[in-house]
Order: structure tokens, then sequence, then C-alpha cells
């Protein structure tokens, strides 16, 4: 590819790698296909994450810091995907007599706590919790270190929540369908993301003097 | 048609573009700022910020992982 | 041709794409696992286990067993496989030394105020606001609203101590 010395090539490690992660997933089928095709989907995320950089941190920074909005488009992009096929993957499960558990958290005070200090916290570390593992695959050590500060964050967090609920109570969570109904509730969300969309296309419009 | 450069080596995105922009606003039209980074995301948002902003931007790996980004002012 | 495959192999994918592949896998997760995809419980617990065992934190029943048998642990452990992979197959992976003491500190304290505020609000920037809202929760909107904030916030501080 390029006759610069600097340049090596990384093809050796990448079949050894390849041998490692398909000896790591046959070793696993043994065990539990369950859990294989879990790694599997695990990898393809970490795959595409790094390969398409897509960035929590920039998605939410960059509209202010630098009235940039591409990423953040796309993340609503996905959120759009997302809620759509939860909504669609949880009434089959219903239907099916599946169980399944969708991440409706109950809330308080300590919500708004976490979720300030998670966004502080993401932009310190140069990453969020997904950025910070790919990162660490890429080889930086800073969010390896982070990694560390996460660790233990995350036991002083989980062992604090008993304090939070009782100084400032929590109330169940609200699944929105339970509320509204399916279908208006999808009409809602994607009315939001639609709306929060073309803000985001405005802003960068704006920001940038198109 | 001047050529600089500034120091953005090991910071943490998104101090290069801050400092890109910063260094930027102070050059003429026409000149050339040169930057070099080792880091996926900071290049990747040169060249996007560089792009919505209709400046030239050339983007070239290097080395394994490094970036060398050249970033020319076209209008104000 | 060649160039498309270029980009396929060194990146970077448009952000659309990587956008709409996201989501298909998100949502292959949650088929498989019976839940949503979510990254800091698992975290946590083997932290617990690992404090546990190093004898620094109270004993709350996490085995090696149990630890090995959570799916969690393999999201996470394909997470990184995948990302180190990713990056190798463009012959990009390098290792990138903490090149200044402030983001030594950054580093530490922000892991830190992630992991303190992901547990407490259940979850990260997966777990609580990108599948709290795609589980059509009202809660994951209230994060993701306290993390909008948050980032503007830490912005603010990084332009002061980090530039």
């Amino acid at each position: 590819m390029s006759i610069n010395s600097a340049f090596h090539s990384q093809r050796k490690w990448n079949i050894g790698f390849i041998l490692f992660l398909t000896l790591l997933l046959v070793l696993l089928s043994q065990i539990s296909i369950h859990l294989t095709l879990i790694m599997a989907l695990g990898t393809s995320l970490g795959f595409v994450l790094q390969k398409s950089r897509f960035c929590l941190v920039s998605a939410l920074r960059d509209p202010i810091l630098l009235g940039m909005t591409q990423l953040t488009r796309a993340f609503l992009l996905l959120l759009g995907i997302s809620i759509l096929g939860f909504a669609l993957v949880s009434w089959g499960a219903s239907q099916r007599n599946i169980p399944l558990s969708l991440n409706v958290f109950p809330m308080g005070v300590h919500t708004v706590v976490g979720g300030l200090l998670f966004g502080i916290g993401m932009v310190l570390a140069g990453g969020c919790s997904t950025g910070i593992i790919i990162r660490i695959g890429e080889g930086f050590a800073m969010q390896m270190l982070a990694f560390f500060g996460l660790a233990v964050g995350s036991v002083l967090g989980e062992r604090s929540l008993k304090n939070w609920r009782n100084t400032f109570g929590e109330w169940p969570g609200i699944f929105l369908p339970d509320v509204f109904g399916w279908i208006p509730t999808l009409i809602l969300e994607i009315i939001v993301l639609s709306g929060l969309w073309q803000l985001a296309r405005w802003w960068q419009k704006k920001q940038l003097g198109e | 048609m001047t050529r600089f450069s500034i120091d953005i080596w090991g910071e943490m995105c998104p101090i290069p573009l801050i400092k890109a922009k910063k260094k930027l606003s102070s050059m003429q039209c026409g000149d050339v700022l040169v930057l070099e980074t080792e880091h996926s995301c900071t290049s990747r948002g040169i060249v996007v910020w560089a792009k919505a902003n209709r400046y030239i931007i050339e983007e070239k790996e290097v080395a394994n992982g490094i970036w060398h980004l050249e970033l020319t002012k076209t209008h104000d | 041709m060649k160039k498309t495959l270029q980009t396929i192999i060194h990146g970077p994918w448009a952000y659309w794409i990587g956008a709409i592949i996201l989501g298909l896998l998100n949502i292959l997760v949650l088929i498989v696992r019976r839940q949503p995809w979510g990254v800091t419980w698992n975290i946590e617990i083997w932290t617990e286990w690992i404090g546990t065992n190093l004898g620094v934190l109270s004993d709350r029943g996490f085995t090696l067993k149990g630890l090995m048998g959570a799916s969690g642990t393999y999201l996470n452990l394909g997470l990184l496989l995948g990302a180190f992979w990713a990056t190798l197959v463009a012959s990009q992976v390098r290792f990138r030394p903490i090149r200044d003491k402030k983001f030594f500190f950054s580093a530490l304290i922000g892991g830190l105020l992630m992991g303190y505020g992901a547990r407490i609000a259940y979850g990260c920037n997966v777990g609580a606001l990108l599948n709290g809202i795609a589980s059509s929760s009202l809660t994951g909107w209230i994060f993701a609203i306290a993390v909008f904030l948050g980032t503007w916030l830490g912005s603010k501080l990084l332009l002061k101590y980090l530039m």
C-alpha cells in the first residue's frame, strides 16, 4: 500500500487473530450456542462501532462546541430503528408468551444526577461506556485507565443506590405504551425524534453559515 | 500561501479540532494547516468538520494508525 | 470497487450506515438475550467479584461460574475483541500512551463519574439511554436529557482545564 517504511502490514497478526477468535467461538459453542451467538453479536457491535467511529460524546458535544450534528442525527436514526425494532420484538414475544424484559427502569433524583455525572464523566474520559471499550481495543492507554475508573465507580454507584432511594425516594418506571397504547406512543416517539433530527440539521446549517 | 502546523499529538478529542479551529481563524485564505494525529476519531472529526465548512482537506495515513492532515483555508 | 473495499477495511464507514447496522444488531441482541444490550451491570459484577477476592469488598455472592455464564460478559468481551479486530484489519493497531498528566487525571475522574452515574441510573449510554428510550420508557428520555446537560457541563470543564 505504501513504500513508507513506517507502514507495517499487520496482516499476519490479523490472520492469527481471526484464528484465535474462531477458536474462541468454537470452544464456546461446545458450552452454549446461546453464549456463542451473544459473543458473535458483541464482536459485530465492536467492529461496527470502531469502523463507523460512532461516538455518543461527539453526538452530544459537537452541536454545542462545533455546531456539527452529523453524529447527533445518526444517533437519532439509531434510536428510531431501535424503538421500532424493540416494539416489534416485544409485541411478538407477548404474542407467543415468550418472556422478554425491556429496560424500563425506576426513576428518581438519582436518575438525573446519574445522567449529569455520566455526561460530565464521559467528556473527561474521552468516551462513553462503549467508546471506552472501543478505544481500549484500538490501543489507547487513557481509556484503559478510564475503564479502571469506570469499574470502581460502578461499584461505588451500585452500593450507594440504597442511600439515594432512602433519601430521595424512587418512582417506578413509566412504560409509555401502558399509558398511551403502543401505536400512539410509537407515533409520538417518532415525531419527537424526527423533530430533533430536523432541529439538528437546521442547527448545523445555521452554525456553519450554509 | 504559508504553511502552519500545530501540535495536537496525544490530545484527547475534541481538543485538536478546537485548536485547529482557533489557528485557522488567525490564518489567511490560501494558507495551509498541517496536523498529525494517532487518533482515528480526531482525524475523522477534522475531515468531517473541514468538509462541512467547505475547506480543502487532505488526509493520509502515513504509518500504522497515524494520520497526516493538510487543511487549506479557502474562505474566512 | 477497490476503493469501496478500502473503505470497508480501513473505515471510516458513513455514520448513517453505522447507525442502521448498530440498530439491527441492537435488536438482535434483544431477541437472543431476551433483554436489551447493556454494558455497565456486567462490569460492576465482575468488579464486585474481583474486589471480594482481593478482600476489599464484602461478598455479594457473585461466583466465577455465574460470571462466566452471564451473557453480559460475552457482550463486553465481544465488544473489545471486535474493536481490536476492526483496528487490526486496517493495520491501525498501535499502543497510544497517555502523553500528558492532565489526561491521566481526567481519565480516572471521568471514569469514576461515569461508573457511578451509570449505576445509580441503572445503566449507561447503552443500557439506560439508548435502550431505555428504545424500550419506550420515560426514564430513558429523562436520563438522556440529563446526560446531554452533563455533556454540556463536561465540555465547559474540558475547555477550562484540559486545553
